[in-house]
């Protein structure tokens, strides 16, 4: 063959598509990006419920006598599992609202990433108020200064690991939302 | 740019080019499941790059090189899927066409044979692009496509002989 006869082997198929989309192999992706999605939100939610539970009960079974910021720290680690257990209630519930079709699995998968987003995002934050609280706690304990560098240098790998971890997240949400967009443009 | 001007332009040029995408991952990707995975992460590049397209080239230079890069950084780094027999139950979200003449399908199975640069150039030269754009989208310089070039269509001329000497 010269060339000219590969060229025209070649502009054949742009007459004809190369590639169909199968609808359900599409929808199994969905399905196992939704139950991922969801696995990862469940881990997320039970693990903040238990440290939170756990770190507050510590707090006030060492017995700080007199230190406030102590006290105020264990209740606002009690109040933020209890925002959680909340969040995850509300959650659940929501499952119901999305039929299982195709489009209602990925719906409901952007809808789960859009919530663990969102999650990500106040946990970042919340490292903000228990570390003064705990900041205050030393200074207020007669603690050296540098327990209070160290806490510092600390809290600032965790908000900056917590700004990873929510750029994860985000960028999954991102892949399932252009899936949705492709979805759409099938058909 | 907002993301609903994003979500217009990704949802045209998804309607109107998604068979050069197709092109490049029946190219780059040989197995079922690679040719998912590279499909996937193609059209994701493509999504991000909206923002940085200023309209200096065409949509379709411009999709080619992002298609192009993404399938290379692709074949470099990902872990390919050597043999589909191994996940016969997986179903794939790509599908090949049955109707496809079967000297296409041979002449892509050379194409995949060429390392990734030449891959590109073939891809390029059979879609009708000018030395000058095959060297801007793969950052080579002209006489150096062309001598790639060259060398390309000496190779596929052979090849194409063996083929039509064994009567397929």
């Amino acid at each position: 063959m010269e060339f000219e006869e590969l060229q025209q082997i070649w502009d054949s198929q742009n007459n004809r598509p190369l590639y169909a989309i199968n609808e359900e192999a599409l929808h199994k992706r969905i399905e196992s990006k939704k139950n991922q999605v969801r696995h990862i939100t469940n881990i997320s939610e039970l693990l903040l419920i238990i440290v939170n539970i756990g770190s507050g009960s510590l707090i006030l079974g060492m017995n700080f006598s007199g230190q406030i910021f102590m006290y105020l720290l264990a209740a606002w680690m009690f109040v933020t599992a209890l925002y959680v257990l909340i969040s995850r209630i509300k959650r659940i519930k929501g499952n119901n609202r999305f039929d299982r079709s195709m489009r209602g699995d990925l719906t409901q998968a952007i809808s789960v990433a859009t919530y663990q987003v969102r999650l990500s995002q106040l946990m970042r934050w919340n490292i903000i108020p228990i570390g003064t609280l705990i900041l205050l706690g030393v200074w207020d304990g007669g603690k050296s200064v540098w327990v209070a560098v160290g806490l510092v240098v600390f809290f600032a790998i965790a908000y900056l690991a917590g700004g990873w971890e929510h750029s994860i997240y985000k960028s999954k949400k991102r892949e399932l939302e252009i899936l949705q967009d492709k979805l759409e443009k099938e058909n | 740019m907002t993301e609903k001007e994003q979500q217009h332009i990704f949802e045209t040029w998804l309607g109107q080019y998604k068979a050069l995408i197709f092109k490049i991952v029946r190219a780059y990707a040989y197995t079922s499941m690679d040719q998912d995975d590279l499909f996937q992460e193609i059209i994701i590049q493509v999504w991000h790059s909206i923002p940085a397209f200023r309209k200096e080239s065409s949509v379709i230079t411009w999709l080619y090189r992002v298609s192009l890069n993404t399938a290379i950084k692709w074949t470099r780094k990902e872990r390919k899927h050597y043999q589909d027999e191994t996940l016969d139950n997986v179903q794939h979200i790509l599908q090949e066409s049955k109707s496809i003449d079967e000297r296409l399908t041979w002449l892509y199975e050379e194409i995949y044979k060429l390392d990734e640069i030449d891959r590109s150039i073939t891809l390029l030269l059979l879609d009708g692009f000018s030395y000058k754009e095959m060297s801007a989208i793969l950052g080579i310089t002209e006489s150096n496509v062309g001598v790639k070039i060259n060398r390309v269509k000496k190779l596929l001329i052979t090849k194409s002989k063996k083929y039509d000497y064994h009567g397929i």
